[in-house]
């Protein structure tokens, strides 16, 4: 090779905008696999990443795929704003039922989840966690499976602010459950108290500072959906790092970050641009990597405790939406439909074991298994169910309504009228 | 079979109103309305809520007046009614001729069987029928004076465009027209006007021979500007844009039984088919230009500014209001006329100052729920509304 020293050295290195386009395209390919099938993309996504994880161990590009991160931070950060700005505080005030709702199936989610791990002998505390991470809806599967079935209407909507109200409880609870442990573990009071009183006001402060700091930046320039959307972009990936970096909650401060976004009157200098199309290109890479982290080898050591904690979450849910339904003038079929689009379970409880496991390793290790193997199967049959409530509230847009031949469509004969 | 015609009492009215229905993120069009009509099944409106053509879509119907401070007070409670359903549903209600910035793909077909024919028989139409006007209904003793109401009418129509305009925007960009909505309706086969026909015998004859030819069943087939309703016992004027208030659709609703009384009372005699001559060109006009339109005069051979020919309408009508109860409709109608301030200049304002449709779409919407406020239908309808 000396002697071409303008040729690469082989193999040839997998960088990461390799890695990025590779994840990219197979996981674009894995989508429309599963859209002909009439599955949600996301299956196919996470197929793809089931079955990239064996190759790239033996590739030994695990740790690159580890360092990959990046990409899932700045998706995670786009959705959770995305969900943030979707929740509207004024609508939860002219509606009440929306907020008991979301406490009710959240309390009871929380209840059965922990009384069925306490049943199979967990101790409380990892039960707890476990259950107050159970209560987190995944915001990306829900966005996504309804952006793709254009969804529109009372579910859809009703299902995204309960998404955001779930994963900001869940990160709420997990934060003081994991001050117990604290507790418990270095019996340290100033610390149990001072390190969940920091996320909190930290995280809402930095979500303020960065809705302020965009609402600024957008009465400067034009108000063109372009610069906008430049400009949301950059600031929420900024956040993520802010966030990351002053060790913070990701999700708290972006969801802060979303909602205080989205001002009232004079408040709305930035634009409610839309985010779809390009931050679906860092959806399919987060989901291609989930899949490929998740250690399917789970279910041999906590399978059956992962099968207990999904059906009594799946239970919790759904019977807490049907609980709070006639409340809110939900509709038996719309409350089934809303029950179950609240059901996928993926990158928000992923996030909140990753925090548990990073605290506190030797506490997290039998958590860990149980959990990630029930976000391996709801990463498929999350997106199904939340496919299923979609259609069956009659929200997703017809497959092809446009396309009706008028075959033998008399004109007078139709009676048509406006 | 001859159409039968319902004979209802002289100069009662009544409107229908298409409102949009919206999200309240970017305040665009969404699928609200099935949801909507259900939750306010079980609230006591005094007007009637159904379903339009697309699933953002909803038509308001009132009941019968004579006089237009009860039509503008029904009008109001309605309107309180729906705001806050739809509140409870995160939605937003709001006038205009047309949304500013839809996809008109992205409608959804309301599923009754009626609209899902109009859409297999009209295409793309169906969807792009996703346009909001309101119609007003004047109550006529016979079939005969409604062809003759239709026939006068038509001649002031460019007035009621003027008045009403309020889709200067389209699929994002602003059209130059004061409404755009009229191209939506002028792209069915069947638009345009009433033939000559003189009297509803004569007319019957021509709706058997189309109805021989197979092109129509009823008189919803026609989507002409103004037609007569048969089934009402009414002439139905379908020219207008949703106003952006409630009170606007009153006004025009008062305008229009003004003028009917007048006519019906003075009967007159000129020949109608020049006044059709010049109705594709007046009606150009008026939806380009607004009050500034020049409109042909067939009887004089000269063009007369769409504003002086209603603020003179409006003197000639002015004693006929204080009788029917309409003056402060029509002195709000010329205030506006005179300051050139239709509901279309209030949008493009709107849009200089906030360069963003869908700023003005929300602006739009706080408007139809605040102008009047809350509890207006108490209060006594005296004093001229502000015209912004």
């Amino acid at each position: 090779m000396a002697e071409f020293p303008f040729l690469p050295s082989l193999p040839l290195t997998l960088s990461y905008p390799l890695l990025f386009g590779v994840l990219l395209v197979a996981g674009m390919l894995g989508g429309e696999a599963a859209r002909m099938l009439r599955l949600p993309r996301i299956v196919g996504y996470v197929l793809v990443g089931f079955a990239i994880a064996p190759a790239a161990s033996a590739m030994n590009i695990g740790p690159l795929l580890d360092e990959a991160r990046i990409f899932v931070d700045i998706a995670l950060g786009l959705v959770l704003f995305e969900v943030g700005r979707r929740m509207d505080l004024a609508w939860l005030k002219r509606d009440w039922s929306l907020a008991a709702t979301s406490v009710g199936e959240c309390a009871l989610v929380f209840s059965l989840v922990f009384a069925a791990l306490s049943a199979l002998d967990f101790a409380p505390l990892q039960a707890g966690l476990a259950a107050a991470i159970s209560m987190a809806t995944s915001p990306a599967v829900v966005l996504l499976v309804a952006q793709d079935a254009r969804a529109e209407g009372q579910v859809t909507e009703r299902a995204l602010t309960l998404v955001a109200l779930n994963s900001l409880l869940a990160s709420v609870v997990v934060t003081m459950l994991l001050a117990t442990v604290h507790y418990e573990v270095r019996l340290d009071l100033t610390r149990a108290v001072l390190h969940p009183l920091y996320l909190f006001a930290g995280s809402l402060a930095l979500g303020g500072a960065m809705a302020s700091l965009g609402r600024a930046l957008a009465g400067r320039i034009e108000r063109s959906p372009e610069l906008h959307f430049t400009l949301v972009v950059g600031l929420v990936v900024a956040s993520v790092g802010l966030a990351q970096a002053g060790k913070l909650s990701v999700i708290l401060a972006l969801l802060a970050f979303g909602m205080f976004s989205r001002g009232e009157g004079r408040g709305r200098e930035l634009m409610a641009v839309d985010l779809g199309r390009a931050s679906r290109l860092f959806y399919v890479v987060l989901f291609v990597i989930t899949g490929a982290s998740l250690p399917l080898e789970a279910f041999e050591t906590a399978g059956v405790a992962a099968a207990v904690l999904v059906a009594a979450r799946a239970a919790g849910k759904v019977a807490g939406v049907l609980a709070f339904a006639p409340l809110g003038g939900v509709r038996l079929r719309q409350a089934l439909a809303l029950g179950a689009a609240l059901l996928p379970m993926s990158s928000i409880a992923l996030l909140l074991q990753h925090d548990v496991a990073r605290l506190y390793p030797e506490f997290g290790q039998q958590l860990a298994a149980v959990l990630l193997a029930s976000i391996a199967v709801m990463e498929i049959a999350g997106p199904l169910a939340a496919q299923w409530g979609l259609r069956f509230a009659g929200e997703s847009a017809p497959e092809s309504q446009a396309a009706q031949p008028a075959k033998g469509a008399v004109p007078g004969a139709a009676g048509q009228s406006r | 079979m001859p159409l039968e015609f319902a004979k209802s009492d002289a100069l009662t009215f009544g409107v229908e109103l298409e409102l949009m229905v919206l999200n309240t993120r970017d305040f665009n069009l969404t699928r609200g309305a099935p949801d909507l009509l259900r939750r306010l099944e079980k609230a006591q409106l005094p007007s009637e809520v159904k379903p339009e053509i697309t699933e953002s879509m909803i038509e308001v119907n009132s009941t019968v007046h004579r006089r237009f401070a009860e039509l503008r007070e029904e009008l109001v409670r309605t309107r309180d009614g729906i705001v806050e359903a739809a509140g409870k549903l995160n939605l937003a209600v709001a006038g205009g001729g047309s949304h500013p910035f839809h996809q008109w793909s992205d409608r959804r077909i309301f599923p009754t069987e009626r609209f899902l024919k109009v859409s297999a028989l009209y295409g793309y139409l169906a969807k792009q029928f996703t346009v909001f006007g309101q119609h007003i209904h004047i109550g006529v003793e016979s079939g005969d004076d409604a062809i003759y109401l239709t026939h006068q009418m038509a001649r002031f129509i460019p007035h009621f465009i003027a008045l009403s305009a309020s889709s200067p925007f389209s699929q994002g960009e602003d059209t130059s027209f004061e409404t755009s909505r009229l191209h939506a309706v002028s792209a069915f086969p069947l638009a345009g006007h009433l033939p000559e026909v003189a009297s509803w015998d004569e007319f019957n004859r021509y709706f058997d021979e189309m109805a021989g030819y197979g092109i129509v069943a009823s008189m919803k087939d026609f989507y002409w500007d103004i037609r007569p309703k048969p089934e009402y016992g009414t002439m139905e004027i379908r020219i207008g844009d949703t106003p952006l208030t409630v009170t606007g659709a009153a006004e025009l609703a008062a305008y229009a039984q003004t003028l009917a009384a007048d006519l019906l009372r003075h009967r007159r005699t000129d020949p109608i088919a020049p006044r059709y001559l010049v109705y594709g060109y007046n009606r150009f006009q008026a939806c380009r230009f607004g009050f500034e339109a020049m409109l042909a005069d067939p009887g004089a051979h000269t063009h007369i500014r769409l504003r002086e020919d209603l603020m003179a309408t409006l003197n000639h009508l002015q004693r006929l209001g204080d009788e029917l109860g309409t003056a402060d409709a029509l002195r709000a109608i010329g205030d506006r006329a005179d300051r050139e301030l239709n509901d279309s200049r209030w949008l493009r304002e709107r849009f200089q100052e906030t360069r963003n449709l869908s700023d003005v779409v929300r602006l739009q919407a706080e408007r139809w729920r605040d102008d009047p406020g809350k509890g207006a239908a108490q209060a006594p309808v005296a004093g001229l509304r502000a015209a912004s």
